[in-house]
């Protein structure tokens, strides 16, 4: 069993109560505490303005507890991806964001997709999970 | 201006042959622009007694549209079957496992971008934290 450990630190001095949040994680397979995510696909790409494109190129396992992370790497604040799954609007990452998602892909329509904005984007992504459908040559 | 930072570290030694150890910080700013966010819900916790059914956790009407607010989750249950379903713009996003967290954007970018869950027991609680650019 592989064994993947995801961690996150919140810290923000927006309350007068200085906040350090803290959480982590073992990617676990869905619904087991006995089996790790074993699989991952991790890549780097630059993605030009305008069009938009699938981040996943094979079909993971529908409904299972993948996990995805992107991280925008621009250094220009105003360049940004705008983050889609099944064509609906998620959030956009700017230079420098990061996030880390559970990834359901509950059917074939369920892509997660990526427009770069601003100019060539840079983003790194890795999917850590339990398996994908290969396309068949 | 307030500054708040999310740090990720994701670390496996034996996942792949090469070990894994990747660790990045960003700090949250506004979009387009170097200014920090500028508001947060603060740290809340959330029991939803009723089970199997979708909640609004946050409402796209009352957020700026086509920002880059930032919005924290946890799954605190410690029972590993029990997980909530995030939806975001009726888009059913992934689902949260026990003790699995997430750190998603989220653009509100019309009335009916809001996130919701939908838990898939009795009585799960979940930790959340919305941090907004408005």
């Amino acid at each position: 069993m592989a064994t993947t450990t995801a961690a996150v630190t919140l810290t923000s001095d927006l309350l007068s109560d200085n906040m350090s949040v803290t959480a982590s994680t073992t990617c676990m397979k869905a619904g087991t505490t006995a089996d790790g995510l074993d699989q991952i696909e991790y890549g780097f790409v630059e993605v030009a303005t305008g069009d938009e494109y699938d981040l996943i190129a094979t079909t993971p396992t529908a409904s299972k507890a993948s996990k995805l992370f992107v991280k925008n790497h621009s250094i220009d604040e105003t360049y940004y991806i705008a983050i889609t799954q099944n064509s609906q609007a998620i959030g956009r990452l700017y230079a420098g964001d990061w996030m880390f998602i559970p990834a359901d892909f509950h059917d074939a329509a369920a892509d997660i997709a990526i427009t770069s904005n601003g100019g060539t984007n840079k983003i790194e992504y890795a999917l850590i999970h339990e398996g994908t459908a290969l396309t068949t040559t | 201006m307030a500054t708040t930072t999310a740090t990720l570290t994701i670390s496996s030694t034996d996942l792949l042959s090469d070990e894994l150890a990747l660790s990045t910080t960003a700090t949250l700013t506004g979009a387009g622009n170097s200014t920090g966010l500028t508001g947060t819900t603060g740290l809340a916790r959330k029991t939803v007694s009723g089970g199997h059914a979708q909640y609004t956790l946050f409402d796209g009407s009352d957020y700026t549209a086509d920002k880059a607010h930032k919005l924290y989750l946890k799954n605190t249950s410690t029972t590993a079957s029990e997980y909530f379903l995030i939806t975001v713009n009726a888009e059913d996003v992934g689902r949260l496992y026990a003790g699995d967290w997430a750190l998603i954007p989220w653009s509100a970018h019309d009335n009916d971008c809001d996130i919701k869950i939908d838990p898939s027991a009795n009585d799960m609680t979940l930790e959340y934290m919305l941090f907004t650019d408005e």
